[in-house]
């Protein structure tokens, strides 16, 4: 291998590491690569000496700065696509660019492309430099550049960022009840993977002196897409091994190309398309194979039973109050004029039948839904959740919503990332003195022990029992800091003795001083929990106090329990 | 702007939309029933034309005309082949990644999107194989070009149209509306559309999910094979048409709302105007750069259509 084809290898290398921040951390399927490589490739043709004459390493910055701005751009449409869509877009656009370079020769050059001085020379009379980018002086910046990529991909991969990351690949939406901000991380991520294709591009056009619309093809694209896919998920050596593969695919597509009689091109083709095929029909097999299942869960230790509620009215300030919450769906009112107010330290349930409203009036608490006015300490919170979650509400789904293949410390740590501000993955890519405050992880650790399960840590997340899960999701919402939570039918798929392990941890939460609201239909977990209760029917308030008080209102029997039950059977 | 011109444009547009809304609709049924992006369907359109006239003429496609049996063969040839290229794709490259409750399997979106193009690919480098020349003649069975003595339609002012162009407009609507109406109406729409709303529910009604999703793959095939035969003869065809064919079949979709099928076919005709006004206006070099300029923009702003 001759030091040219080394320093091209090295070049396409950048773009993959770009693309594997997107496809194999983010979970982000960009089809695309091609078109930010040609951002930086013409660019840096065009803008550069032979162009518009610009000083070299000008041009190169301002192609991937361009770049960096259109792939942000494109998150901006695409942040709200599902993956297919995502994939359909950024395909599509790979052929917008091809042909809008083959649409205009006159400025792109048509087939043949945009040529640039070669070897060209790096100058800087301020610097006393003159640089002539010999193939080895190639080698030598595109290893640097490389290497220091694949050290912040290993780095980003154990901070913050990873935290991040593992949210937006295996559960945006957990991620975004927890106050991660999903779309404006999925804008960064593109506009860093399409930043570090064009300075691909750029590298590649000054090493060759050439660029041109089969550089930049939607083939190339997908070579790199495969290329990244092959190295599997979040591994920094992904990349590398990708792109060693793509350098040895062109020795198969040859062979391919002597032996069917193939042009050169379309035997590229087919070994992409069958790579491509092959990749992703073994992905599955692979990772089962490789994957060391985690250990078991340990027992969770005894718990003491349920310390019944002591109402004390008016003893604990009032954290949250929301009033004249309604919500209409096409006709139908699901919520009507609701109020409520939570206090620190109690556990307050939330009673009625299906279709009541409660989930909806969960929603609107945590900002999911825009129904009225949600004061937190007396000040308004506006109704978004990051919003929320930063105001310290926080909503548990109702349904199990696990990140699978993270561990569960791992996972409650993603809640404790809503406490940091945006730089502090920065801070911590650049080791900064003030990164090393608190982590998330020694909040994860207290939120585990808050809940009861610290004998999680380190297991293997798919092998937690289906109440532990329950509780790993309370967790996950504790380590946001959270003062009122939003707690959606806990109970349901637990045993009775994990129903118990709830009801402790449901005190020991209001014990700490939080808001908890229960959204529940075991009436005998609610009279063991609760200290007050709130009685909603067809969208209205029924009733709302202390659980004496309200078991005893003949209008809650009459609505909500039937008429004619004794007493006993309310609660029991 | 004289009326001449104007009407060139609109035509043309028109034209070209009516084929864009062929394509349209086996993509949105597949959409709607498989929740599927077939991106292959660009690719099988393509492939159709050319194995048929392979098939017929045994050779690479000259401009030739065809005697009645050749053009009835070539037709029949043509839709075949788009049904089983079709079918072909839905099974290997699609049907393998989608939810199987029956089995447990959970559904795989990678995998299908990779299948799809996967499959585009190959059947653009099979098919180089025996077409490497970047343009070819394609006869046209319809012989649509024999509408008027000379082939062209003389419009106002002295401006011409090739009088095929009226042909495709009339036969691509009424295909389009039939085959609208009959997915509608007919036993199979039904079973199509119970799919689409809800896959667990139909499988207990008792509708063979697996078969239906072959079935859509083959209406949605045969569909690409009448789009190709329409196509195809009215401009020097390549092998590598196949994926920006499928892309602007894409936006009209999704202009439609992705799994209306009336939609598909407006979508259609809205596409094949802006493209023909972009080129009016721009010039040819717009021909695809306008279509695929839309559909980036249509999935930014509204994936969800313009009718939603």
């Amino acid at each position: 291998m001759s030091a040219l084809d080394v320093a091209q290898a090295l070049w396409l290398l950048v773009a993959a590491i770009g693309l594997a921040l997107s496809v194999s951390y983010a979970g982000l399927p960009v089809l695309g690569a091609g078109a930010f490589l040609a951002v930086g490739g013409y660019g840096t043709a065009l803008l550069g000496p032979g162009g518009a004459d610009w000083p070299l390493g000008l041009a190169v910055l301002a192609s991937v700065g361009l770049a960096a701005v259109a792939g942000w751009l494109v998150a901006l449409g695409a942040s709200r696509l599902e993956g297919p869509y995502l994939a359909l877009a950024t395909w599509a656009l790979a052929w917008l660019v091809q042909r809008c370079l083959l649409a205009y020769p006159g400025r792109f050059g048509g087939t043949d492309g945009r040529t640039a001085p070669s070897p060209a020379h790096l100058v800087s009379p301020a610097l006393g430099l003159d640089l002539t980018l010999t193939p080895r002086a190639h080698v030598v910046v595109s290893a640097l550049v490389c290497a220091l990529l694949l050290a912040a991909l290993v780095r980003l991969g154990r901070g913050p960022a990873g935290l991040d990351l593992a949210a937006l690949r295996e559960g945006p939406d957990v991620a975004e009840s927890l106050g991660v901000p999903v779309a404006s991380r999925r804008r960064t991520v593109l506009a860093v993977t399409a930043a570090l294709c064009a300075l691909s591009g750029a590298g590649s056009t000054v090493l060759l002196g050439l660029v041109s619309p089969d550089d930049v093809s939607p083939l190339v694209s997908l070579e790199l897409f495969v290329a990244v896919l092959l190295g599997g998920t979040a591994r920094w050596w992904g990349p590398v091994l990708g792109i060693a593969v793509l350098t040895a695919l062109p020795h198969v597509g040859d062979a391919l190309a002597r032996a069917g009689g193939l042009d050169v091109e379309r035997s590229r083709g087919v070994v992409t398309a069958l790579l491509l095929v092959a990749v992703v029909a073994l992905r599955g097999p692979l990772t089962r194979r490789l994957h060391r299942p985690g250990p078991p869960p340990a027992e969770p230790p005894a718990v003491p039973g349920a310390v019944p509620g002591a109402v004390s009215a008016g003893a604990h300030p009032v954290l949250l109050e929301a009033r004249g919450l309604t919500v209409r769906y096409a006709g139908l009112t699901a919520l009507d004029d609701a109020a409520l107010e939570l206090r620190g330290g109690e556990v307050h349930a939330l009673v009625g039948a299906n279709g009541s409203g409660k989930s909806t009036l969960l929603k609107a608490l945590a900002g999911a839904i825009d129904a009225g006015e949600v004061r937190v300490d007396g000040v308004a919170v506006p109704a978004r959740v990051r919003a929320r979650v930063r105001a310290g509400v926080v909503r548990t789904a109702q349904h199990t919503a696990l990140l699978p293949h993270t561990s569960p410390d791992r996972q409650t740590a993603v809640g404790a990332r809503v406490r940091s501000d945006s730089w502090a993955v920065v801070r911590h890519l650049l080791a900064t003195p003030t990164s090393r405050a608190r982590t998330e992880q020694e909040l994860a650790r207290q939120a585990l022990h808050d809940t009861g399960l610290e004998h999680l840590v380190g297991a293997d997340t798919e092998r937690v029992a289906v109440g532990d899960q329950r509780l790993l999701q309370l967790a996950r919402a504790v380590a946001t800091g959270a003062r009122v939570l939003l707690v959606d039918e806990p109970a349901a798929g637990m045993t009775a003795q994990e129903r118990v392990r709830l009801a402790a941890v449901l005190r020991r939460l209001a014990g700490n001083g939080l808001a908890v609201l229960l959204v529940e239909h075991d009436m005998r977990l609610v009279g063991d929990v609760a200290d007050r209760v709130t009685v909603l029917d067809v969208g209205r308030v029924l009733a709302s106090g202390p659980v004496e008080v309200v078991r005893a209102d003949p209008a809650v029997h009459r609505a909500y329990l039937g008429a004619g039950l004794s007493d006993t059977e309310v609660v029991r | 702007m004289d009326v001449g011109v104007l009407l060139q444009v609109v035509l043309s547009g028109l034209a070209a939309g009516a084929v864009l809304g062929l394509v349209a609709l086996g993509f949105t049924l597949v959409a709607g029933t498989v929740r599927v992006l077939h991106l292959a369907h660009g690719d099988v359109v393509v492939a159709a034309v050319f194995v048929g006239v392979l098939g017929v003429l045994g050779r690479t496609p000259v401009a030739t005309r065809l005697d009645l049996p050749r053009s009835l063969a070539l037709v029949a040839l043509v839709l075949a082949a788009g049904a089983a290229l079709a079918a072909l794709v839905g099974l290997l490259a699609v049907r393998p990644a989608l939810p199987d409750p029956a089995r447990g399997r959970r559904g795989d979106p990678l995998a299908w999107v990779a299948g799809g193009v996967a499959a585009g690919l190959l059947l653009r480098a099979v098919l180089g194989l025996l077409l490497p020349q970047e343009g070819y003649a394609v006869p046209d069975p319809l012989r649509l070009s024999g509408l008027s003595h000379d082939g062209l339609l003389h419009l106002q002012g002295g401006t011409t149209l090739p009088v095929r162009v009226l042909g495709v407009l009339a036969l691509g609507v009424l295909v389009g509306i039939a085959a609208e109406r009959y997915l509608e109406r007919s036993r199979l729409g039904h079973a199509l559309r119970a799919m689409a709303d809800d896959p667990d529910a139909a499988l207990l009604c008792g509708v063979d999910v697996r078969r239906v999703v072959l079935v859509a793959f083959v209406v949605a095939g045969l569909l690409a094979g009448v789009a190709g035969l329409l196509d195809a003869p009215g401009r020097a065809a390549s092998v590598d048409d196949g994926v920006v064919l499928g892309l602007e079949g894409v936006a009209a979709a999704l202009l439609g709302g992705l799994g209306s099928l009336r939609g598909a076919l407006l979508g259609g005709l809205a596409v094949g105007l802006v493209q023909s006004v972009a080129v009016w206006a721009w010039g040819a070099t717009l021909q695809d750069v306008a279509p695929l300029t839309l559909l980036v923009v249509v999935l930014a702003l509204r994936p969800q259509g313009l009718r939603a």
